[in-house]
């Protein structure tokens, strides 16, 4: 693996250039310093790895740039460009330099019906490709608008984070459209669980008159804001939540996120 | 004299090429109506005038109460049309057949009014085809909904040549609002980088929500750039997609 180990100097310096569009940075494999800090994969060891050769002739690099990830993590963004400006792939990596994200721009929309297996096949074989962990666990595969999902769920102590984890999107021929890999902050468990029929009492109290609610709350690591508060520009811890589901009156299916340990309302999700 | 008078009337009342509404039913997603606060109709309404009014269109429509069938149907005739409401395969009288839609706001609970594709067809006679239309519901992606060929949009993919110069989005099946929340933020966020509008559906597959609570499908042209035609495309700083 090909690693350019950045400065602090240097990374300062590409906050900096944030919002300096059209200064392309020169292709380079050459270490760009040596001081400790941040190291980042450029963007052309990766775009050789997916690209044609043809396709990589004339791809300009764009200056680096600070962003923050869904779940709030900081990355480096690199993103290359042909000559006429249109975009060809777009990569980020965090701050340790591990890839976290990568989008093509443009894959066709190719035919063809994928097996299951065929597609975790090719999914795995990205990301061996590209150098990048092989998630543990069973993925989940699914069919969306002509292009092909493959999702490992993080989970932890046994737990999902949901959204969490890697996830391959292909078309239909098997070619990479995109891969990301998200891993949000925890908060420490509660250090007393509350039971899970506690849960359920405490459910069936917040819900209006004609609502039921299934039998068996599940527990997951959910973002506490995700339903009622505005999403923050920093990092929020998900906490370990107790997910009651059920019905409205009207027959609409709802989950509510129970603290763990206090049972307060975290959260809910809705179906429209 | 009747007919030069309406159509007078009509042309006045059609919306103008750069206008896009954004409607969102707030009451049947509310506390009263669900027992949990819930701010999710707000910001995904928010969220989509704010990529409308960037793209260079001038916004309209409503969230909440005043999301009537009336001033849904009033203003169908926009070039960019969003909507987060309940949606499914309603049942249409006059075509026999479920069909699609979803229902307004009304300030109820349950049993709002529901839209249907044949009325929002009407609405829209004499209209060009839609730039974009997001109809952040269930079931409103099914090849059983009619609704993309209410705002003229035919269920077909085109990438390369003879694109059509529109883009439809929706969901298959039932749609979690958490997961909508996610996956149209990415959605307007690559558009407004300059994504075409098929680029940015890719983009927003990469958000990890989680799949079993959000199945989106797109009909249109991959290469559609779905900002106002006055507007011409954003400043990308030299940069666009493809």
């Amino acid at each position: 693996m090909s690693n350019v180990r950045l400065s602090l100097a240097l990374f300062a310096g590409f906050v900096a250039a944030c919002g300096s569009p059209g200064t392309a940075l020169a292709p380079s494999g050459e270490p760009l310093g040596e001081a400790a800090g941040l190291t980042v994969r450029p963007i052309f060891t990766i775009a050789a790895l997916l690209l044609e050769p043809t396709e990589l002739r004339g791809l300009v690099a764009q200056p680096y740039d600070v962003v923050r990830s869904e779940s709030g993590e900081q990355r480096i963004r690199q993103v290359l460009t042909s000559v006429d400006g249109g975009e060809t792939l777009r990569i980020e990596s965090a701050l340790d330099g591990s890839l976290r994200f990568i989008a093509k721009s443009g894959v066709t929309l190719e035919g063809g019906d994928m097996t299951t297996s065929v597609a975790v096949a090719r999914a795995l074989r990205h990301l061996v490709r590209l150098g990048l962990e092989i998630p543990p666990g069973g993925p989940t595969v699914s069919q969306v608008a002509a292009r092909t999902i493959v999702v490992w769920t993080r989970q932890v102590r046994g737990v999902p984070v949901p959204g969490d984890g890697t996830r391959v999107v292909l078309n239909g021929a098997g070619a990479l459209v995109g891969l990301a890999i998200e891993e949000s902050a925890l908060a420490a468990p509660p250090v007393r669980m509350a039971r899970g029929d506690a849960a359920l009492r405490a459910a069936t109290l917040l819900l209006p008159y004609g609502a039921t609610v299934e039998d068996a709350p599940d527990l997951a690591w959910v973002l506490p804001t995700e339903g009622a508060g505005e999403p923050v520009g920093q990092r929020v811890s998900r906490r370990l939540a107790w997910c009651v589901s059920g019905a409205l009156r009207d027959g609409g299916a709802f989950e509510l996120q129970l603290d763990a340990g206090s049972l307060a309302l975290l959260g809910w999700d809705g179906v429209p | 004299m009747v007919g030069a008078v309406l159509l007078a009337a009509a042309i006045a009342l059609a919306p103008p090429p750069d206008s896009a509404v954004v409607f969102a039913n707030r009451t049947a997603f509310a506390e009263e109506c669900t027992g949990a606060a819930n701010a999710l109709p707000d910001r995904l309404a928010r969220q989509a005038r704010t990529a409308f009014a960037e793209l260079g269109w001038e916004v309209g429509g409503a969230v909440g109460p005043a999301f009537t069938r009336r001033s849904a149907l009033t203003s169908a005739g926009v070039a960019a049309f969003y909507v987060h409401s309940h949606g499914d395969l309603y049942w249409d009288t006059a075509a026999n057949s479920r069909v699609g839609g979803f229902r307004a706001d009304a300030g109820l609970c349950l049993g709002a009014p529901i839209l249907l594709p044949s009325e929002i067809a009407s609405a829209r006679r004499g209209a060009a085809a839609a730039s974009l239309v997001f109809i952040s519901s269930c079931h409103n992606g099914e090849r059983a909904s009619r609704l993309p060929g209410a705002f003229g949009i035919a269920q077909r993919k085109v990438q390369g040549g003879n694109e059509p110069n529109s883009f439809y989005v929706s969901y298959v099946g039932t749609a979690w609002q958490g997961a909508a929340l996610r996956f149209e933020r990415a959605f307007w966020r690559a558009l407004l980088d300059g994504a075409t509008a098929g680029a940015a559906f890719d983009r927003a597959l990469l958000v990890t929500y989680d799949p079993t609570h959000l199945s989106p499908e797109w009909w249109g042209g991959y290469n559609h750039m779905p900002h106002a035609p006055a507007a011409g495309l954003p400043d990308l700083g030299g940069r666009r997609y493809v």
